[in-house]
């Protein structure tokens, strides 16, 4: 029987940055993997002349060199920056809402963003300061209780970082009432709530404006050769490293240990038995103890099911046959939504029917030479808040995959001004049901458990220690203590990498 | 620019509250419900028919449709669903290895909902004519993935749809049309249809009987000339002739069809997005013969093998009974995605990887031929 120290589950963000973790601690590893290709949703696809993106809209607090963010930092750590050629993304967002009539597009950087935002919103400027001054609270905050693992001083946090507890209770909306912010430039600013998929009476407020100041201070990044280039990076630095790699095999079991409970093995697709003391699983718990373990603790069970999906992906691709200046679309990132109430906007997102956000990107203005001269590339994301597609029948799929990019085409054209349709040479769309196969989230679930007031980033963080379980069983990527998006998926990876590295040395 | 944050009016509520996160959430953890956790999603479920993955099958019927071509219906262990026009691969065990080939399915979607499937082929090559000679009543198959973007793409495509298709390649239009006549697509289907001769025609009589005024079939017989039948090869006269205004093209048929038909299009000036092709299968290479090594890493185990200088990488490693992943065999799917270790290689086709493949050395077996020694990870099928 193959003997491994670790076994990580999934090669998704999480996974590969967790297998590197442990290569560099020293332990022997195995990555399975049941896709043919490393990334999960890190990943692209090419259709005729295009080669699409398929997840990644900006890679968040990345950095340069210069003025490098803390997943930069991670990936020199990790061996990996270097590997990847880099681009800069030119603006920070483009906000449009049709319910407050809002068309505004915001810059990266503090001074740029307040002064924008003043010309916008006469009168913001000192709520917006305070905003960011917060922000800059938090984020340090964070830095500290990631230094000492989230066993975070409560004497010094309330001494150093004492804004950071004062407001790490409320939720977007509160805070931003508490600064006194006019409420036009809080719509503006609350854009991009729906990268973190709560709404904003719900979403942590200090989760919130931790990524913004990490988006407005460092900017956004992207890899020339999509996010495909920082998969095959990570497999590269792996097998650098001496760990092991299997494509197209699922882990289908993991065992326990019949003293004590916690890991001992896990079994592969076909048949295979791996022994090992510790996973690293990329996948939810929800799978995880739902069909992968046998015995699991009620306290477990019941943990597991408090937690509450967060949305469903939806993405519609487009190569178009004339430049970005031809269509007149000049900007790398859209928002559009219909209203700024993000309660509101939440439960329209709730149906097919309803729902009209969109997160839309054309790749071309951060990067000319990503399709071919004369041509266009974009992507269309949304999410779904409740299981709307489960009610979607087979034979009903179809025509409901192109009703709903019908309704997203036909909304940007509105908003901007444009014509797209004639001008389609490939199209391609991804559903709930294709994210649900492809990494085989529940329900097609693309940002693991939603950052819901009683379960944001800052008490997992504080619970990480309580809420590893199982012996020998951690997790990485979406649905872990950081909660989802590139950079968070990263990190927890790194996280439980280094835990895990701790938890071979204990046993010795 | 240090201020307090306050929003109680007492500050310390606000520091309370934080206190609280953890045993609030503590909780919430404790009050989930204690059933056990779902074993599967509705979602999932439905992504599980859309998205089968490799089914057993068995083969229910052969029919013969012409001297050398044989429709195999079969049932798979699941209902499924796809897009008409969409190929699966075909594939079974012969001797020592699992062999497998991609071909459009000629049923309609709707069958595949009652776990029926039907692959027309028509007899050449390894596999096909394998099929043609021993396939019978009962055999045990497997059936891939429903995959290809060769289809109706209701959004970018015109309405009318003009199908081009030479000898075998009618099955996918095959599929489409019983598609179209019941209900399941919507667009207006033209198919020039081009034969040698009248009995090579396949489907005819199905084709015929299809009642759809969204249908129109024309036969384009090359080497025989016969009253109801058009005479010569598909050209843009003939298109013409039977369509005007905004269309698109749909091709399917061998790689010297295409070619010719390039050419004829051009008199329409089509912009690239209202021409579609189905890709064929990379075949061998005229070249000189070599004899490589080549060494496959699957999992732990190493195999060496010989690679002859005309056959694709992934047709030596079946030849050796190596069991690797394929499905399109054309170089567009992706789906043999292995890294080179080391070697010389000339791409058959247009280079279809994905860039960061190019710059980090993946190479696509199904359409790579050897120049020298090789040496190549390959995932397990
Ligand atoms: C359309 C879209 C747009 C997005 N845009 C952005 C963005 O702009 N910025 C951003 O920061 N984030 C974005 N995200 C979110 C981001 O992609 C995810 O948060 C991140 O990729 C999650 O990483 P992960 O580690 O959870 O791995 P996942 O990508 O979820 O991958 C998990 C991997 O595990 C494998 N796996 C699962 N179970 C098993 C098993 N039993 N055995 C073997 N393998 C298994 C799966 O096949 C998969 O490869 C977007 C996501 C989508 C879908
Ligand atoms: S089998 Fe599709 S690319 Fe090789």
């Amino acid at each position: 029987m193959k003997n491994y120290d670790a076994v990580v589950i999934g090669a998704g963000n999480g996974g590969l940055a967790a297998t590197i973790r442990l290569l560099q601690g020293g332990a022997r590893v195995l990555l399975v993997e049941k896709h043919n290709l490393p990334g999960g949703f890190a990943t692209s696809f090419k259709r005729g002349r295009f080669e699409f993106e398929a997840s990644l809209h900006e890679l968040n607090d990345f950095g340069t060199k210069e003025n490098a963010g803390d997943v930069r930092d991670l990936f020199d750590q990790l061996g990996v920056t270097d590997k990847i050629e880099w681009l800069q993304i030119p603006d920070a967002y483009r906000v449009i809402s049709r319910e407050e009539k809002i068309d505004a597009l915001m810059p990266f950087g503090i001074e740029a963003f307040i002064a924008q935002m003043e010309k916008y919103v006469p009168g913001s400027r000192l709520s917006m300061e305070k905003f960011f001054s917060l922000a800059e609270t938090i984020r340090s905050a964070q830095a500290y209780t990631s230094s000492v693992n989230g066993k975070a001083d409560p004497k010094i946090m309330l001494s150093r970082y004492g804004n950071f507890v004062r407001c790490g209770s409320y939720s977007v909306n509160e805070v931003l009432k508490s600064l006194k912010m006019p409420k036009r430039a809080r719509d503006i600013l609350n854009a991009y709530w729906c990268y973190l998929g709560a709404h904003c009476d719900d979403l942590s407020f200090t989760h919130y404006a931790s990524m913004v100041i990490r988006y407005i201070t460092r900017g956004a990044a992207m890899p020339k050769s999509r996010s495909h280039e920082i998969s095959l990076a990570f497999v590269e630095r792996i097998r650098e490293l001496g760990g092991d790699i299997l494509f197209n095999t699922e882990a289908v079991k993991i065992l326990t240990d019949a003293e004590d409970g916690g890991v001992g093995g896990v079994i592969l697709d076909d048949g295979t038995e791996i022994k090992t003391r510790h996973v690293i699983a990329n996948c939810a718990p929800h799978l995880v103890y739902g069909k992968m373990m046998d015995r699991v603790p009620p306290e477990v069970v019941k943990a597991t099911n408090a937690r509450k999906f967060a949305g469903r992906g939806y993405s519609l691709f487009l190569g178009l046959d004339k430049s970005p200046d031809e269509l007149g679309i000049e900007n790398h990132n859209y928002f559009l939504y219909d209203t700024m109430d993000s309660v509101k906007q939440y439960d329209l997102m709730k149906s097919i029917r309803t729902n009209d956000v969109q997160a839309t990107v054309c790749l071309n203005r951060a990067y000319p030479e990503c399709s071919p001269e004369g041509t266009t590339m974009m992507y269309f994301t949304t999410l779904y808040m409740e299981d709307d597609w489960a009610n979607v029948k087979p034979e009903d799929y179809f025509k409901t995959k192109e009703f709903t990019a019908e309704r997203m085409i036909r909304r940007f054209e509105e908003d901007l001004n444009t014509n797209l349709r004639d001008h389609i040479e490939e199209i391609s769309i991804a559903t709930p049901m294709t994210y649900a196969r492809y990494c085989g989230h529940p329900q097609g679930t693309i940002y693991g458990y939603e950052s819901q007031y009683w379960d944001g980033l800052t008490p997992r963080l504080q619970m990480m220690d309580e809420d590893h379980r199982i012996r020998g069983l951690r997790f990485a990527g979406g649905y872990s203590m950081r909660l989802s998006g590139y950079s968070s998926a990263y990190f927890s990876g790194d996280i439980s990498g280094r835990q895990t590295v701790g938890d071979i040395k204990r046993e010795g | 620019m240090e201020f307090q944050f306050k929003r109680q009016i007492f500050g310390f509520m606000d520091l309370l509250r934080f206190k609280n996160m953890v045993k609030v959430r503590r909780k919430h953890l404790a009050a989930g419900s204690d059933r056990a956790l779902p074993a599967s999603y509705k979602v999932n479920e439905t992504a599980k028919i859309l998205h089968p993955g490799y089914m057993n099958a068995s083969l229910v019927r052969v029919e013969q449709n012409s001297a050398d071509t044989k429709t195999y219906i079969l049932e798979t262990e699941q209902p499924f669903y796809f897009r008409a026009g969409q190929y699966a691969t075909l594939g079974c065990r012969i001797g020592d290895s699992e062999v497998a080939r991609p071909y459009a399915i000629s049923s309609a979607p709707r069958e595949a909902l009652n776990k029926t499937v039907a692959f027309t082929v028509k007899k050449c090559g390894f596999f096909s004519g394998y099929l043609f000679d021993n396939a019978k009543a009962g055999d045990r198959f497997v059936v891939g993935d429903p995959s290809g973007t060769f289809h109706y793409e209701g959004i970018k495509d015109s309405r009318r749809v003009t199908a081009l298709a030479g000898g075998s390649g009618i099955t996918p239009f095959y599929s489409m049309a019983q598609a179209v006549a019941d209900g399941t697509e919507d667009f207006e289907l033209t198919i020039l249809y081009g034969a040698k001769t009248e009995a090579d025609l396949v489907f005819k009589a199905e084709l015929d009987t299809l009642k759809s005024p969204k249908i129109k079939v024309v036969y384009v017989l090359s080497d025989e000339t016969k009253e109801g039948y058009e005479h010569g090869f598909l050209s843009a006269d003939l298109i013409r002739k039977y369509i005007s205004g905004d269309f698109t093209v749909m091709m399917c048929g061998p790689e010297a069809m295409y070619a010719f038909l390039d050419k004829e299009l051009l008199a329409f000036n089509l912009p690239p997005r209202r021409i579609k092709k189905e890709a064929n299968c990379i075949g061998n290479r005229d070249v000189k013969d070599a004899v490589f090594n080549l060494t496959v890493h699957i999992g732990d185990k190493e195999f060496t093998i010989p690679a002859s200088a005309n056959e694709t990488v992934l047709t030596s490693m079946e030849r050796a009974g190596l069991n690797v992943p394929s499905k399109c065999r054309a170089g567009g799917c992706g789906f043999c995605h292995s890294k080179l270790i080391n070697g010389q290689f000339t791409i058959g086709g247009s280079d279809k990887r994905r860039l960061a493949d190019s710059k980090f050395g993946y190479i696509h077996p199904c359409c790579t031929y050897p120049d020298s020694d090789m040496s190549i990870i390959v995932p397990k099928a």
